[in-house]
Order: structure tokens, then sequence, then C-alpha cells
């Protein structure tokens, strides 16, 4: 006997806001290159925290605080 | 550890992919590591030019974000200058950093001091500590990637030659890169 599929809501998977990016991705977002994300790593204009092996993470507050500074 | 192990056949493949991946870091890496050398190299030059800009007061102003007014001597990359002000004390020099964020561009004091050449020499050390942050991001990016493409496999000596030939990039001393490359050309 053939089964009648469950009427079920459509899904609609909502985008995964991201916590943090790699740097290259946060030198893309921010529309700069590699050497100046990490000179503002370097210098602390932004905080980042190092995940296996010691990759830098840079936390999306972190980017959105960096652009609202140079909003001001 | 042995650093004159010879490389498996995978290693050596795992090696090339690892390099073909990570080509854009790596060209970048190189190319601002001699413009940095460059920078290094010409000291007295540069500073040279900054008196005879002095001299002409014909650079444009540039106001970084702290309120500071600088009369713009030399271009040191494509955004850093090295720039001046006169004060009481006499003659302030700085390198300023033009950053053109998509919101808009940052002015920002890098270094700053009374004496160029000082100033370049402070810059270009600061330099070298960007450098390493980037090094030993790169080096945990192969890593990861090894990892990843190769679970199971000891890629330590692959990712330890990505290391030295970073290194080398950075110091020019081929011939420490050439002994602890563990087999595989860097």
């Amino acid at each position: 006997m053939e089964t009648i599929p469950e009427n079920r809501e459509p899904t609609t998977a909502l985008p995964v806001e991201r916590l943090a990016y790699s740097v290259q991705e946060a030198a893309d977002m921010l529309g700069i290159n590699y050497f100046t994300m990490y000179r503002l790593i370097q210098r602390q204009k932004i905080k980042t925290c190092r995940v296996l092996r010691g990759k830098l993470l840079v936390p999306r507050t972190e980017l959105l605080q960096l652009l609202q500074t140079d909003l001001r | 550890m042995n650093y004159y192990e010879r490389p498996t056949p995978l290693q050596e493949q795992a090696y090339t992919e690892a390099r073909q991946q990570f080509a854009e870091q790596l060209k970048q890496f190189k190319s601002n590591c001699d413009a940095l050398h460059n920078i290094e190299a010409n000291l007295s030059v540069t500073a040279n030019d900054m008196s005879r800009a002095i001299r002409q007061a014909s650079g444009r102003i540039i106001q970084t974000d702290d309120g500071t007014q600088w009369q713009h001597d030399v271009d040191l990359t494509r955004i850093t200058s090295v720039c001046h002000r006169h004060t009481p004390a006499g003659l302030e020099f700085a390198v300023v950093e033009c950053l053109p964020l998509k919101s808009g561009e940052m002015n920002d004091v890098l270094t700053r001091g009374n004496d160029a050449t000082e100033v370049l020499q402070h810059f270009a050390r600061d330099q070298r500590q960007v450098f390493k942050v980037w090094k030993d991001d790169l080096t945990a990016q192969v890593w990861e990637h090894l990892s990843e493409k190769h679970p199971h496999q000891d890629m330590s000596i692959v990712a330890e030659s990505f290391e030295i030939k970073l290194a080398r990039e950075m110091s020019r001393r081929e011939t420490l890169a050439q002994n602890q490359s563990r087999g595989i050309h860097v």
C-alpha cells in the first residue's frame, strides 16, 4: 500500500551566523590585505583567539568593533 | 627529532599539494618580506629623502586619528608613509599608516620620535614581529590542512618544512634552512 507522505512545513534553513573567522576571511570582509590584518592583530587593534596548533581566529565582535571605532 | 630522515612519497605528495593550496599566501608572505628587506637595506637613503622632503616642505598634510597633523615626506609601502611635524621641541617624525577600510580611512601613527633613522628602525622591528605572527598562523593553517587531508599520518616533516621556508624568507639564512629541512626541498 502506498503511504502518503506526511505533510510537513517546508523547512527554510537559517544561515548560521559564525562567531569567528580566519585571518584571511576577516581581511576579505574588511577589504584589506593579509599583511595589514596581521599588523592590526600584532598591534592589538583586533583581538584574536588561537585554536589548534595556534591558528588565529578573529571573533566577529572584534570586526564589528573595529568598524564602529572607525566610523566614529 | 631526526632532521635528516627522508620524506616518504606520501609526504612529498602532501608537501606539493600544500604548496599549491597555500600558493597565494606564500607569494604574499614573500613579497611583503622583500618589501621589508628593501626598507631595512635603504634606511639611510630613506632618511636622506626625508631630509630633502622637509627642506622642500611640499608634502601633503595627513591628519591622524589622534588629531595630529603631519606633513607627508616619503612612502614606505602602499599604505605607510614617513611624515614629520614641527613641535616646540623640534622636528618630530612618524610612520603613519593610512588604512583604507570599507567604512572609511583609518590614519594611525605606528611609531614616532625625534630621530628619523630611529623611527624607521623601530618601524622595521615592529614589522618583523608582524611577520612572526603571520608565520605562526600560516604554519598552523598548514598543520590543519595536512591533518584534514591526511588523517592518522605523520605529516610533521611537511609542516616543519613549511615553517622553515617561511623562516628563511624572514631571515634569508639559507644555510640554516637547508640544514634543517629534513630532506624536503624548501
